[in-house]
């Protein structure tokens, strides 16, 4: 059976052209854009991966299984090159999810460049996630109890 | 016998009691509103965060853009690219531990779907049938997941309504418990509180009529002891009264009208006397004038007025052996208030009356402490 019903030729090609528009422009994932005013920083995903510091195990909520984790304390991140860690971040992701959250003076937030071992990619939620290191007594089979963790992370904007 | 202390302390424990259980009326209305509030909110306001839409919903969205764009022409390495990166995502919103586990579907479709993007990476031909099973079936497979996470969700809501019905009908029951225990301990707190004013004013009437004569409605011996006690140390005049021939007053004329003869003199007195001082009845027919009193022509002064104004009653004493009235023996006395100094006072005073007896009745006679006397 052909894929392309000569009937439905126009009706797809419409479709096709608002999806152009419509879906998330095909970027460098490999790339993590920060935002501070008019001051944009371009990091390599690379660089971050290999600048990953910190490795704990935990179990994750969305994994719902024990993970071996490696990232970057991700407040440490922010005072490098924002200089303080701003009062909120508007987050954008690869999937066109944006947020803007407070609180991110603690040390707790990592920046996660690798899962089991292998680098984060867009398939597992990646390149760079955030999670809490520690995230105390919250019951991980209630995934709500997680909202604030960011994936697929594409873009970072200090709002002061 | 009862403590005095003990009606106060039930007093206080009812009170207590009852200030208590609106203390926990109000703890619990606060509890109600501060601390359910929240759950509320966590259960009905996750619109706009990352699980407020179904992660199966948004992994379904990016399959059906990634489809849309493999039906479309041209089908050039551009669109699969694209349709890649959209498969990619809705792999990734997917592959969630919960689907894993509670839906077997997820993990075929995954491997489907995993298969497809290899393809897309690689230059083979797509054809309808690998869109079907790479493609249709996940999509199937997270439209179910999505209605039973539907399903999960309503049952969810609806178990924390009929819990919050449950809870608001027990805190309701509670409250109502409370709110009446609270109205009880009042109650009792409130009876407890006019029982005690009503002992209290009993009390008080009781010390009061200790203290007064019955027959005439002055004070008594013991009023003057106390009224004396009270002046503390000042400078008091002693008046000490006497019917002359009562015992023959109230043997020609009766009990009866030796009462009424009492009643009448008391009146006389009083309207006499300076509004400061004070009458008492000693007993029978001996009355009692305390008054402050700095010096002895004062004294004087109020004996002479007393037994003229008495005489001027012209009260009938049908069995006076030399009058046709009614006379009077005055005895009288100044002393500073102290129980020791009325003692010797008194003792000063009843002398001079008798004094006064002796040389005929009907006259004054004042006494001094340092026995020097003055009459009339």
């Amino acid at each position: 059976m052909s894929l392309f019903h000569p009937d439905r030729c126009m009706v797809r090609l419409l479709a096709a052209f608002t999806l152009l528009f419509a879906m998330p422009v095909l970027a460098d994932s490999n790339r993590l854009l920060l935002r501070d005013g008019e001051r944009e920083i371009a990091l390599s995903v690379d660089e971050l991966r290999a600048r990953a510091d910190v490795e704990f195990r935990f179990f994750d909520p969305y994994l719902a299984e024990e993970a071996d984790i490696r990232g970057l304390v991700f407040r440490e991140l922010l005072v490098k090159h924002f200089g303080e860690v701003p009062s909120r971040l508007h987050f954008e992701a690869w999937d066109d999810y944006d947020v803007t959250l407070a609180g991110w003076d603690d040390p707790d937030w990592i920046l996660v460049t690798h899962q089991n071992g292998e680098p984060l990619t867009l398939r597992h939620r990646g390149p760079l996630r955030l999670v809490e290191r520690d995230y105390g007594d919250r019951d991980p089979a209630n995934l709500r109890n997680f909202n604030d963790w960011i994936w697929m992370i594409r873009r970072i904007e200090a709002v002061w | 016998m009862v403590e005095p202390s003990q009606p106060l302390r039930r007093h206080v424990r009812w009170l207590w009691l009852s200030v208590m259980s609106f203390t926990t009326l109000m703890l619990l209305i606060a509890y109600q509103t501060r601390w359910v509030y929240p759950e509320i909110h966590a259960y009905f306001s996750q619109a706009g965060n990352l699980t407020g839409q179904q992660l199966a919903t948004r992994a379904r969205v990016y399959l059906q853009q990634g489809l849309d764009l493999l039906l479309s022409l041209p089908r050039d390495s551009d669109t699969r690219e694209r349709a890649h990166f959209q498969i990619k995502l809705a792999y990734s919103l997917f592959d969630i531990g919960l689907y894993r586990r509670d839906y077997p579907c997820t993990e075929p479709s995954l491997a489907a779907m995993d298969d497809l993007l290899t393809r897309l990476q690689g230059s083979d031909a797509l054809e309808t049938d690998h869109l079907r099973e790479n493609l249709l079936k996940p999509m199937h497979c997270l439209t179910q997941i999505e209605m039973h996470q539907l399903d999960r969700r309503s049952a969810v809501t609806a178990e924390f309504v009929e819990q919050t019905r449950r809870h608001q009908g027990q805190v309701l029951f509670g409250s109502l418990v409370i709110f009446v225990s609270g109205l009880g301990f009042w109650l009792m707190h409130e009876l407890q509180r006019r029982r005690a004013a009503r002992s209290a004013r009993e009390s008080l009437e009781w010390m009061a009529k200790a203290l007064c004569d019955p027959l005439t409605g002055v004070g008594n011996r013991s009023a003057m002891h106390d009224d004396v006690t009270a002046a503390g140390g000042a400078p008091m005049g002693l008046l000490l009264v006497d019917i002359d021939y009562f015992k023959q007053y109230n043997d020609s004329l009766g009990h009866p009208d030796g009462d009424r003869l009492l009643r009448r003199l008391v009146q006389l007195i009083e309207d006499n006397l300076e509004r400061e001082a004070r009458l008492y009845r000693l007993g029978g027919d001996e009355f009692a004038v305390l008054f402050v009193c700095h010096d002895d022509e004062i004294l004087s002064a109020t004996c002479r007025n007393l037994v003229e104004s008495l005489r001027a009653a012209n009260l009938p004493h049908p069995s006076h052996p030399h009058s046709d009235h009614v006379t009077f023996s005055v005895g009288a006395v100044r002393f500073n208030a102290s129980h020791a100094e009325l003692e010797a006072g008194y003792a000063a005073a009843d002398t001079a009356l008798y004094q006064v007896k002796a040389r005929g009745r009907d006259g004054w006679a004042v006494a001094a402490l340092d026995t020097s006397e003055m009459s009339g």
